[in-house]
This record gives C-alpha cells, sequence and structure tokens, in this order.
C-alpha cells in the first residue's frame, strides 16, 4: 500500500512537472482538431476563436499578385503586435487553415513559407493579439496552375 | 530536415526545410482512391539549448518538401548554440534536423 502511494505521488509529481513544457506550446491540431477540418475560413476562425471578427490593421502580408504555380506560392508575413497566435488560412482549398504558430517569448513574428493553393483565392493571415482581439491581412491572388492536383 | 541560422544584430535568421510529400487528402483520392492515404506534416518545433524558440501547427496545404524561414531574438542565445527541430506527420513518423547558429 505504501510503496502504491509513493508511485502515485511520483507519477503525479512527474504530470505536474510535464504540463508547464506542454502548455506552453501549444498543438492546435490536438487541441482544436475542429479548426483543420473546417472548409470556409469562417468556420475555422470560429473553431479556433470563437469569433470571426477581424481587424483589418497592424499585419502585413506579402504574396505574389499571380501564382504561376499554385503548389508553392511564396506567403510572407509580419506583426509588431504584442500577440499569442499567428496563423494561416485560404479560401481556394477544400478545407481553409494552412498553419497556426505558437508565439514564444523568443520569437520576431515575421515568417516565410510556401503554401499551395487548388485555385484563385483569397490568403488571410490572423494574429490573435494577446488582448484578446484579432488582427488580420488579407490578400486575394490568381493562381494559373491549381496545386493540389499533384 | 536542413537548418540553417545566422545570427546577426541581435537577430537570428532561420532557414528550414523538411523533405516530405505533403499530399492532401483529394492528391490521394486520384492516385490511390483512398483519401485516407494523405500524408503531410502536422506539428513543427524547434528548440534551441531546451528552450522552445518555434512550435507551428500545420496543414496538407504547405508546398511539397516546405521551407520555413522566422527569426528569433538572438539575445539569449550565441553563436555556436544548436538550433534543433523536429516534426511529426499524419502518420505518426518523424523527422528532426540541427542547425549551428553561425
Amino acid at each position: 500500500m505504501e510503496r502504491r502511494n509513493f508511485l502515485n505521488v511520483t507519477l503525479g509529481a512527474l504530470a505536474l512537472a510535464v504540463v508547464p513544457a506542454s502548455v506552453k506550446a501549444e498543438d492546435y491540431r490536438a487541441t482544436k482538431p475542429a479548426v483543420w477540418a473546417a472548409h470556409t475560413v469562417d468556420d475555422a476562425l470560429k473553431a479556433m476563436y470563437g469569433t470571426t471578427t477581424l481587424i483589418e490593421e497592424g499585419v502585413s502580408l506579402t504574396a505574389p499578385d499571380v501564382a504561376s504555380n499554385g503548389g508553392a506560392i511564396p506567403v510572407d508575413f509580419s506583426t509588431d503586435l504584442d500577440i499569442k497566435s499567428i496563423a494561416v488560412y485560404q479560401d481556394a482549398n477544400p478545407e481553409a487553415a494552412v498553419c497556426a504558430y505558437t508565439v514564444t517569448k523568443y520569437t520576431i513574428n515575421k515568417y516565410s513559407i510556401k503554401i499551395k493553393m487548388a485555385k484563385s483565392g483569397t490568403i488571410t493571415i490572423v494574429a490573435e493579439g494577446n488582448d484578446g482581439k484579432l488582427y488580420a491581412a488579407k490578400k486575394t491572388l490568381d493562381v494559373a496552375l491549381g496545386g493540389c492536383e499533384g | 530536415m536542413k537548418v540553417k541560422a545566422k545570427l546577426k544584430n541581435g537577430v537570428i535568421k532561420v532557414k528550414a526545410m523538411a523533405k516530405h510529400e505533403m499530399s492532401t487528402f483529394n492528391m490521394m483520392e486520384k492516385k490511390t482512391g483512398n483519401r485516407e492515404d494523405a500524408n503531410f506534416i502536422t506539428h513543427i518545433t524547434g528548440t534551441i539549448n531546451g528552450e522552445t524558440v518555434l512550435d507551428i501547427s500545420t496543414s496538407q496545404f504547405l508546398s511539397k518538401n516546405p521551407i520555413f524561414k522566422f527569426e528569433i531574438k538572438g539575445d539569449t542565445f550565441k553563436k555556436g548554440d544548436k538550433l534543433l527541430m523536429n516534426w511529426v506527420d499524419r502518420k505518426g513518423k518523424t523527422g528532426k534536423g540541427k542547425g549551428k547558429i553561425k
């Protein structure tokens, strides 16, 4: 019995020690699976933040006006705002979410990635402010050759 | 995973590339007839000296062999420190890479 107690206490302590690390960096695929299955940007935003109200300022987004290859569209985005996460959505593919960054205390919010888009559409970057507001930037572009056909 | 990190003026600029097919549900449906064959990186983390500096949850809409560029505050880290990056995909396979900060 004593031994069992010892185990319980040890495991409890271990669990406590492990939790902070996993909380610090949130795996949005595990915590918010609905975001990744959402078919529209609005549904994804609702699943991710509980609201679709965006303030279109404070975030900069650079993407080409016309993408010749939809399989690798360069997307650059940045913000100087005090935020806790920043994510990329688009409305050209079957599902809306592309990726979501958790901001750490070492992060400078300046990113560059390449994404796939099946057809012309709009890219939306959403920065989740520590003030609880959602800041966004949008860019509509033409895609000459869709990127999801392989 | 290839990782390049350069420290300049207090900012570490990182360029990382993961070698991965990043196949979507629709692509695999056409190819094999089974949507569930889709496989893509779902999560990527980066650490320096045990401190998490990057954490991305990703979907199938990143390009094939996706490239990530990002920046990290350089004041806590120094040249010679190693940036370790790990990814995990939909099928549970993992990949890693490291780059020395130059």
